[in-house]
C-alpha cells in the first residue's frame, strides 16, 4: 500500500495555492490509476455507450498531504491529456472511506460501502459564481454522487502549467476518519470523462500523521 | 363516468385503472411557426444567467435540420429494450444565445461600418440557432413545402433520460407523468441529454445542472395549462390526462387515430402527439393540379410519424369530404375548437385569478419565482 505522509504547512505564506513554495517540500507520491471499470457503471445506459470507448486516460497522479490546523490539503498534479476542450470539464477527486469502507477504491464506493468525494472541476469565473470549483460529495458507485450534507467547507485552488494541471483541495481534516486512507480520481475531459467515466487509484492509499 | 383514485389514476368508464398521465396534442394543420409558444416558455422559465441559449420549447421548419443541428441523427432512445447511446448535443450544435453587438452599432461611432450582428465568440454558437433554417423546407418551386414542428420534451412513457442518469437527479414523477430533475441533485453529467433521443434536455453551463422542459408543474398543480399551450394564439394546442377516454386527447390519439408520436421507433413512449400535416396538390410540370398527389411527400411523413401517418391523413381528408358535402364531422368540429377552454381538459383556470402576490408566489415556487406570464 502506498503511503502518503502528513507535513504541517502551518508556517507556509499560502498552503491554499498550489504554486505556494512550501509544497516543492512536501513528498510526493506518484499513484498509478485506473479506469473504473465499465462492469461496475451504474446503469445500463452508460455501460452501452462506453462499452467500446477507451477512458480513464489519466495513468497516474502525484499526490502530496498536508495539515494547516484542522485542515487537510492534498495537491494532486497531473498531465492532462492536451487534447483541445469539449463539453466537460477536466476534473479531479479524493476519496476517503471514513471508517471501514470498500476494500478498494476501484468502484468509487457502492451503494452499501459509500465514500466521500472532494471534487475539482475546471470552472470559469463566472461558473464559480453560480457553483464553486470544489464541491463536497458521497459516492455510492461510479458516478453515483450526491452532496454531502454537512461535511464542513471545501475549497480548491488550481494551476494549469503547459499541459500540468496542480490542485490544492482543502477541506476539514476529520474526514480521514480513524483509518485514514484516501485514492484520487483524474477526469480527463476533453475525452468527454465525467462521473463514473474516469480514473481512479488502484488502490487507497495509507495516510501517515 | 371518469373518476380520479387516491393513488393518482385515472378510473376509466370500462372500469380500468390507468396511470395518469400528462399529454400533448399539436394539430400541425393550424400551427403558424409564430414561436409565441417558445416565448411564452422562454419568459416564464429561461430568462436566467446560462439559460441564454435554452429553448425547452422550439418550433423548426420541416423539413430541416432542426434543434439542435440534426438531432435526428444524434441515437438515443431505447431498441429491443436496451438503451441505444447517444451523441452528446454540443453548445455549438445548439447555436443561439447570443449577445449583439449594440455597443458597436448604437453608441460606439461604427454605425456606418457596421450593423447589428452576433458578436463572434469563436466557439461556432453563431452559426446555429433555435429555427435557424426557418421557412427553407424542402422539395423545389413549383413544389416547395414546409410545415412547423413545436417540440418539446416528450414526458416519454420510458423515459430513457431517467435511466441514464447516474445520480438519481431524474425521475417521473407517479401522479401525472411529468419528467423531472432534481437539480440539487444533478451533478452535471450530461447522459440524459445523450440519452434522450429527441434531444431536448439543454445544458446549464454557468450552473452546471442539465434542464429541460418541467411542464409548467407549478401551474399545473394550479390547474393552469402549460404556457406553450394557453398562449398559442393558433388554438391548437390540446393538454390533458391521456389515460380519460373521454377527453379529445385520448379521442384523436385512440379512437379516431389522427394524432401520433414524434419518432415512435425511439422506443420512449413519447407523451406529445401530433395531428400530421395536409397540403395542398401537387402542380405538374404544366402548371395544372395533380389532385392526386399532396405537396408535402407522405414518405416524408412516415419518416417523422411513423407508417399510420397515412391512414391519419385519409381519416381527415375523408372528414373533410363529408363537412364539405354538407355533413358533419365530430372530428373535425373537435380540431377546430369553438370553446378555447375544450383545449384545456382539467387545466382551465386563468392564472390572473390565481393569487399572484409575491409573498405567495415566492411560497409556491421558491428563489426562482420573480417571473410572470
Ligand atoms: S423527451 Fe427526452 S428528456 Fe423528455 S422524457 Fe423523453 S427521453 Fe426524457
Ligand atoms: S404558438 Fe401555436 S401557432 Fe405559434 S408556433 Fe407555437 S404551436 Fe405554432
Amino acid at each position: 500500500m502506498v503511503s502518503l505522509t502528513l507535513s504541517d504547512l502551518s508556517g507556509a505564506a499560502d498552503p491554499g495555492d498550489p504554486a505556494d513554495p512550501a509544497w516543492a517540500g512536501v513528498p510526493a507520491v506518484t499513484v498509478p490509476l485506473a479506469p473504473v471499470p465499465v462492469d461496475a457503471q451504474p446503469n445500463a445506459y452508460i455501460r452501452a455507450s462506453w462499452a467500446d470507448r477507451p477512458y480513464g486516460r489519466t495513468p497516474t497522479a502525484d499526490v502530496a498531504a498536508a495539515t494547516v490546523g484542522d485542515r487537510l490539503l492534498l495537491r494532486l498534479s497531473w498531465e492532462g491529456s492536451g487534447e483541445a476542450p469539449g463539453e466537460f470539464p477536466d476534473a479531479c477527486g479524493a476519496l476517503f472511506p471514513g471508517g471501514q469502507g470498500p476494500a478498494l477504491p476501484a468502484t468509487m464506493g457502492s451503494a452499501e460501502e459509500p465514500v466521500t468525494l472532494w471534487q475539482w472541476r475546471d470552472r470559469t469565473e463566472a461558473q464559480q459564481q453560480a457553483q464553486p470549483a470544489a464541491r463536497h460529495l458521497v459516492a455510492r458507485g461510479p458516478g453515483v454522487f450526491r452532496p454531502a450534507a454537512g461535511g464542513g467547507e471545501l475549497s480548491a485552488a488550481a494551476l494549469r502549467t503547459g499541459g500540468r494541471w496542480a490542485v490544492v483541495l482543502s477541506g476539514p481534516r476529520d474526514v480521514l476518519g480513524d483509518d485514514a486512507r484516501v485514492a484520487v480520481a483524474v477526469w480527463d475531459g476533453p475525452s468527454d470523462e465525467r462521473a463514473g467515466i474516469g480514473a481512479v487509484s488502484a488502490e487507497w492509499a495509507a495516510v501517515v500523521r | 363516468m371518469t373518476g380520479s383514485t387516491a393513488t393518482g389514476e385515472t378510473t376509466t368508464s370500462d372500469g380500468a385503472a390507468r396511470p395518469r398521465q400528462l399529454a400533448m396534442v399539436f394539430d400541425l394543420n393550424k400551427c403558424m411557426g409564430c414561436q409565441t409558444c417558445s416565448i411564452a416558455c422562454k419568459v416564464l422559465w429561461t430568462r436566467e444567467e446560462g439559460e441564454e441559449h435554452h429553448w425547452w420549447m422550439s418550433v423548426n421548419t420541416q423539413p430541416g435540420l432542426g434543434t439542435p443541428k440534426d438531432w435526428e441523427s444524434m441515437g438515443g432512445g431505447w431498441r429491443d429494450g436496451q438503451p441505444v447511446p447517444g451523441h452528446q448535443p454540443t453548445r455549438a450544435e445548439f447555436g443561439g444565445g447570443w449577445k449583439f453587438n449594440h455597443q458597436d452599432v448604437m453608441f460606439g461611432g461604427k454605425g456606418r461600418q457596421t450593423h447589428l450582428q452576433p458578436v463572434d465568440t469563436g466557439d461556432g454558437t453563431t452559426r446555429w440557432g433555435m429555427n435557424w433554417d426557418e421557412d427553407q423546407g424542402g422539395g423545389t418551386y413549383p413544389n416547395s413545402y414546409y410545415f412547423y414542428l413545436p417540440r418539446l420534451c416528450n414526458h416519454c412513457t420510458h423515459p430513457v433520460c431517467v435511466s441514464a442518469c447516474p445520480s438519481g437527479a431524474m425521475y417521473k414523477r407517479a401522479e401525472d407523468g411529468v419528467v423531472l430533475r432534481d437539480e440539487t441533485v444533478c451533478q452535471g453529467a450530461r447522459f440524459c441529454m445523450e440519452a434522450c433521443p429527441y434531444k431536448k434536455i439543454s445544458f446549464n453551463y454557468v450552473r452546471g445542472v442539465a434542464q429541460h422542459c418541467i411542464a409548467c408543474f407549478p401551474r399545473l398543480e394550479a390547474g393552469v395549462a402549460p404556457a406553450c399551450a394557453r398562449q398559442c394564439p393558433g388554438r391548437l394546442v390540446f393538454v390533458g390526462d391521456a389515460a380519460d377516454p373521454h377527453g379529445p386527447i385520448h379521442r384523436l390519439v385512440h379512437d379516431w387515430q389522427v394524432a401520433l408520436p414524434l419518432h415512435e421507433e425511439y422506443g420512449t413512449g413519447p407523451n406529445i402527439f401530433y395531428v400530421p400535416p395536409l397540403s395542398p396538390a401537387r402542380l405538374n410540370d404544366d402548371f395544372s393540379i395533380d389532385e392526386e398527389t399532396p405537396r408535402i411527400p407522405p414518405e416524408y411523413l412516415e419518416s417523422l410519424f411513423g407508417p399510420r401517418v397515412h391512414a391519419a391523413l385519409d381519416r381527415l381528408r375523408s372528414e373533410l369530404a363529408t363537412v364539405r358535402s354538407g355533413g358533419t364531422s365530430e372530428l373535425l368540429d373537435t380540431l377546430i375548437v369553438y370553446h378555447w377552454n375544450e383545449l384545456f381538459g382539467p387545466y382551465t383556470t386563468d392564472p390572473s385569478t390565481l393569487d399572484r402576490s409575491p409573498e405567495r408566489v415566492a411560497v409556491q415556487l421558491g428563489p426562482t419565482a420573480n417571473r410572470s406570464s
